[in-house]
């Protein structure tokens, strides 16, 4: 590699600590997506609910709305999957919807920049639960070629939690069909992914510490706004 | 050769100063420098006699077309330069140069004489930090508002933190259209919109279902492109990041764009059976991505999951398997090298000249199909003739290029006017239509498909012919590429968007001092205001999706 | 040809199957045959929505669509319908309540009600008042105020835009497809569903020993056509699906809802495509009425006939412009029904 950077991406690896490595390294913790007030009330694991969570694990398994969703080079081949030849639809999970309200998974396919990525939390929030993120494509895993730009999300795991990672630049058709599939069947198998603690995640201005950039924004920026922040000195 | 040959020697253009003395004769005392730029002469002039100077370049020498604006921080100073040229003829070429102090780097700015301008110095302020007096809206386009630093200056500090604001944008006109007839709206159209063909964001001010302002916001995909090239050697390193431009499968056409710049930088040859093979999976690429153009513009105006998208999948699925054939990728190809080619076309070769030959001989009905759909529907024909007019002035004036030029008449394509490859060995037309709408955009590009595919089968004959030892697929290039030092060059190709130029400076190292690209959507996305101004949404809708435009390629 | 429509209601049928009388056996009667019909139509959608829907479409473009789960990818109605149901509904910030919830109930129920007064065949038809068909064409208007409801409600400019767009569509489109029904009238001299249909029953002339009834559609073709087109702007389809328009509005009026609301605007759209297919039956296809296969076959038929016109539509042609649209609406339609009209009562009159 030819990369001729002065300073190493991560400074100093003792004492950068962040919440993403902390739960890259552990895993995080359990998923707590589907827990109701009925489970709550129930308790841990009734013998009645788990049938039904079977049922259910099925159902959202089964069939799947996708949000229609377009970044960059991979939303091309993304197309290419939705439609003729490939049909993802045969997986029932062809229907993509406008709406972030309607939908159950985002396909995430592309590279995410700084002006991005609060848009694109505020999409992921938008969204109902039990909702589901397909990575597709290296820089949704990492940033993949561009990571080494100064605007460049490392990962959109940096922003929201991703279930499934579908490397590839861009991924055949092929591959996304097949991420699509393993993500439906963890699901229906009841598997929990491992939701990564958000750094950058929305927060108002005013709460946040104050460092150089913050006094220098002082001025500029209401605090009622909503900031994302981005240590680019901390990312993985 | 059925093309008419560019004449220098035309009546009208032979009065025109052409060579760097007229032309310095003609800007006299604004002149205060000279440089040779490799494709054209440069001329260094004082930072406040910017309109000026280029006000009596358009007007008295011809040079209506400002193709780019590069700004790049050197060692002592700053520097501005606006790469002319002419839509009459595209060899003709000349470069202004404007130095501004490292402790003050302000210039006049362009924008009165070249509406274009307008973005591509905002460019420049934002990722290098100059500042263009007289500029009426300069602020930041790539990134956030925000942002701290500007990335491609010297200083800047990569890992500052920085912060990124959510905001509720308000509207423009709120106070000023606040009539007795009624309030307007503001709607953000985008990022995230099943419209906007990816992550443009479409501010846009309502009167009823009339538009009444919209200010395209782009930077949602603002990948550094050009600080990677330029952490890039020339040898190997550049060439798979052209491919991720313009994504809409026009990678080879852009690899060119970046192949064409680098080996007349560093004087390179190519063999001609490689040029052949150039030519032949460039206009492929051209196929898909007019396809894409065409598939996503029936998105637009038919709604989604319509025949017409999915057939123009289906083609491009076509497309996509014979340059898998060639180069060992669907999208990403990475096929062309400093020289020539990777490699030779695959074997047994009669398999694969049959594949593209099958591809061709159904491409006619495949074609006859989309104008029964598309272009003789008449609900179609209502919706997109006379909607987002764009006369030739204009567009002229915003440095529109490619389909989007030539469906308002321009008759510029580069691959006649300023001719690489093998396209000047071969018989094909360039393709206008007068009509300056979407319909004409669309037509555009339904009939450069055709040409595209005459263009294929030529070189398929070609090469079906090529004798067995004649074959060289790359010229020698040196392992290390090292350029003079303070070289540079400005070249452009015939992407599927229109005008793909590439600028170079060599620092004298492997790597470029500053590699900027001038990205055709780019400028055609500047003329959406115009187009669209007064128009209904859906129209908007509509002229955006004639636009075509690929954001990986807009905010680069 | 046996009797096509048993002048016994479903109602009445039902309480002398229970042997109930009077008001008791009226309103049990009318509770479970409103049940039945309910319940076919439901099932009917649920069918068309999630799973024909997409086989359709997929046919059209050539694809495959569900084939997974189960048997055809049929489950996949199951999978969707309570994936649905079980979202998490998400009622943003300022919605104005209790409109916002009460626009995606409007909309089903009025189609519903709608159907209370068709002739299905086989005695399944639950009222046959004096005043049938505009009771339909009332009750399927009823849809209107839901949607205005819901673009208003939901806080959001592309839903205001679309709920606009549907209150547009509506009364231009309204207006034209009731004088087309009218012209229908003039032939009947009657408002009422049982009577409309019995006229289509008889013969309008016998080719080579087969009688072909006497169906509108073959009485007045203009009359057909001005109103399936009519009918397709009502029910928001190609190339008249501007009040959706996903690329232009993201999804219209419905663009924040989620959850079981959505499956009310979904399930109420398409209730509304089969109200708009039964009146197309029975006002110019004779209801029920076909050759060997039962009445209510028939009449399913007929109903998904038309639902695969409005999918073929959707596939095929473009969107028009929203003003256009309302051009088409108030300039063409409405000129065009006006004359059918006027031309169809000097026909009549001279005849008569």
């Amino acid at each position: 590699m030819s990369s001729q950077r002065e300073t190493p991406f991560v400074t100093d690896d003792s004492q950068v600590q962040t919440d993403t490595r902390d739960a890259r390294m552990t895993g995080g913790g359990a998923d707590n997506r589907f827990n109701s007030k009925l489970r709550q009330a129930f308790g841990s694991s009734p013998f009645i609910l788990t049938k039904f969570d079977q049922f259910m694990n099925w159902v959202r398994g089964s069939s799947m709305f996708m949000l229609q969703f377009g970044i960059a080079c991979c939303s091309i081949e993304m197309m290419h999957t939705y439609s003729v030849k490939h049909d993802l639809d045969r997986f029932a999970a062809g229907v993509p919807r406008a709406s972030p309200r309607q939908a159950d998974v985002i396909i995430v396919p592309g590279t995410i920049v700084s002006k991005f990525a609060p848009r694109m939390k505020r999409v992921y929030d938008q969204m109902p639960e039990p909702k589901f993120v397909v990575g597709m494509g290296s820089c949704t895993i990492s940033g993949g070629p561009f990571q080494e730009g100064y605007n460049v999300i490392k990962g959109a795991e940096e922003v929201i939690p991703v279930d499934i990672h579908v490397p590839g630049c861009p991924p055949r058709p092929e591959a996304l069909i097949y991420g699509v599939a393993k993500l439906q069947q963890r699901i229906a198998e009841g598997e929990s992914s491992p939701v990564t603690v958000k750094p950058y995640e929305l927060q108002q201005f005013d709460d946040l510490e104050q460092d150089e950039i913050v006094e220098q924004l002082a001025e500029e920026i209401n605090e009622e706004d909503l900031v994302m922040r981005y240590n680019w000195a901390d990312s993985p | 050769m059925s093309l008419e040959e560019p004449t220098p020697d035309d009546g009208v253009v032979e009065a025109l100063p052409t060579g760097g003395d007229e032309i310095a004769d003609l800007l006299g005392d604004l002149v205060v420098g000279r440089e040779e730029h490799m494709n054209a002469p440069g001329f260094v002039i004082r930072p406040d006699d910017v309109q000026e100077t280029l006000r009596r370049l358009r007007d008295e020498a011809g040079f209506d077309h400002l193709s780019c604006v590069t700004a790049e921080e050197r060692e002592d100073r700053y520097e501005s330069i606006y790469h002319l040229t002419s839509f009459d003829d595209r060899q003709r070429e000349a470069s202004v140069v404007v130095p501004t102090p490292k402790d003050d780097p302000a210039s006049q700015t362009a924008e009165p004489v070249f509406r274009t301008a307008d973005w591509h110095e905002r460019e420049a302020y934002d990722l290098i930090g100059i500042d263009y007096e007289g500029h009426p809206d300069l602020r930041r386009i790539l990134l956030p508002d925000t942002w701290q630093g500007h990335p491609l200056s010297q200083n800047y500090d990569k890992d500052r933190p920085q912060i990124v604001t959510l905001k509720e944008w308000e509207n423009p006109l709120a106070d000023d259209h606040r009539e007795e007839e009624g309030d307007t709206m503001y709607v953000n159209i985008g990022p995230h919109h099943p419209a906007t063909h990816g992550v443009l964001h479409v501010k846009t001010v309502l009167d009823g279902e009339q538009v009444v302002d919209v200010d395209p916001d782009i930077g949602y995909l603002h990948r550094c492109e050009e600080q990677m090239c330029q952490s890039k050697t020339y040898r190997h390193q550049i060439m798979p990041y052209p491919d991720r431009w313009d994504y809409a499968s026009s990678g080879l056409l852009n690899e060119w764009a970046y192949a064409r710049a680098a080996e007349d930088l560093n004087d390179i040859d190519v063999p001609e059976y490689a040029q052949v093979i150039r030519t032949l999976g460039a206009e492929l690429c051209r196929i898909a991505s007019h396809m894409l153009a065409v598939g996503t513009f029936a998105l637009d105006v038919y709604g989604d999951f319509t025949a017409i998208f999915m057939y123009a999948m289906r083609d491009r699925e076509k497309v996509q398997n014979v340059l898998e054939e060639l180069t060992g990728q669907r999208m990403m190809f990475n096929y062309f090298r400093l020289g020539g080619v990777v490699w030779d076309l695959p074997e047994p070769r009669e398999d694969f000249f049959e594949m593209i030959r099958d591809f061709l001989d159904d491409l006619p009905e495949a074609l006859e199909e989309y104008h029964d759909l598309i272009t003789s529907n008449e609900i179609l024909q209502s919706r997109t003739i006379d909607t987002g007019v764009l006369p030739p002035e204009v567009a002229k004036s915003y440095g529109a290029t490619g389909p989007v030029a030539r469906g308002s008449g321009i008759d510029y394509d580069l691959r006649r006017d300023d001719p690489y490859g093998y396209y000047d060995e071969l018989e094909w037309d360039v393709v206008t239509e007068d009509g300056c709408d979407n319909f004409s955009r669309l037509l555009v590009r339904l009939r450069e498909v055709e040409e595209s595919a005459k263009i294929i089968e030529q070189c398929v004959d070609l090469l079906e012919d090529w004798p067995e030892d004649e074959r060289t697929i790359q010229s020698n290039v040196p392992r290390t590429l090292r350029p003079d030092d303070d070289t540079e060059i400005y070249r452009g190709v015939e992407a599927a968007k229109g005008e793909l130029g590439i600028y170079i400076r060599a620092d004298g190292t492997e790597k470029p001092g500053r590699f900027k690209i001038r990205s055709p959507c780019f400028s055609n996305l500047q003329t959406l205001p115009e187009m669209s101004n007064g128009e209904y949404i859906p129209d908007m809708v509509a002229s955006l999706g004639s636009l075509d435009i690929v954001l990986g390629e807009v905010d680069r | 040809m046996g009797p096509l429509q048993s002048q016994v209601l479903l109602p009445e049928r039902i309480a002398g199957l229970l042997g109930l009388s009077g008001t008791a056996g009226q309103i049990v009667g009318g509770l479970l045959g409103a049940f039945i019909i309910a319940n076919l139509l439901l099932v009917q959608t649920a069918v068309a929505g999630p799973w024909a829907k997409r086989k359709i479409t997929a046919a059209f473009t050539d694809r495959i669509a569900v084939n997974r789960v189960g048997p055809f990818g049929l489950f996949v109605i199951v999978a969707d319908a309570v994936r649905l149901l079980s979202k998490e509904l998400v009622i943003p910030d300022g919605v104005d309540r209790p409109a916002y919830d009460l626009g995606p109930l409007l909309v089903p129920f009025s189609a519903l009600l709608g159907f209370a007064v068709i002739p299905m065949g086989n005695g399944i038809h639950l009222a046959d008042p004096e005043t049938g068909l505009v009771f339909a064409f009332a009750a399927s208007s009823i849809a209107s105020l839901g949607l205005v409801m819901m673009g208003y409600a939901s806080n959001n400019k592309y839903s205001l835009l679309g709920g606009l767009r549907a209150i547009a569509s509506n009364i231009a489109y309204e207006i034209p497809l009731i004088i087309t029904a009218a012209s229908v009238i003039i032939f009947t001299g009657s408002l009422q569903m049982s009577e409309i249909v019995a006229q289509q029953a008889e013969p309008l002339l016998t080719l080579g020993g087969v009688a072909i009834p006497q169906w509108f559609a073959f009485v007045n073709p203009f009359a057909f056509a001005l109103f399936v087109v009519a009918n397709l702007a009502e029910v928001g389809r190609n190339p008249f699906d501007v009040p959706e328009a996903p690329t232009e509005i993201v999804a219209g009026y419905q663009t924040e809802y989620s959850s079981v609301y959505f499956v009310l605007i979904y399930l109420g759209e398409f209730i509304h495509i089969f109200l708009g297919g039964a009146l197309a039956a029975t006002l110019f296809l004779g209801g029920p009425a076909g050759p060997v296969l039962p009445g209510f076959i028939w009449f399913t038929i007929k109903i998904w006939a038309f639902y695969l016109f409005t999918q073929w539509a959707r596939s095929a042609v473009p969107r028009i412009r929203v003003d256009q649209f309302l051009d088409v609406g108030w300039k063409g339609m409405l000129v065009l029904s006006f004359a059918n009209l006027v031309l169809t009562a000097v026909i009549v009159g001279v005849i008569a």
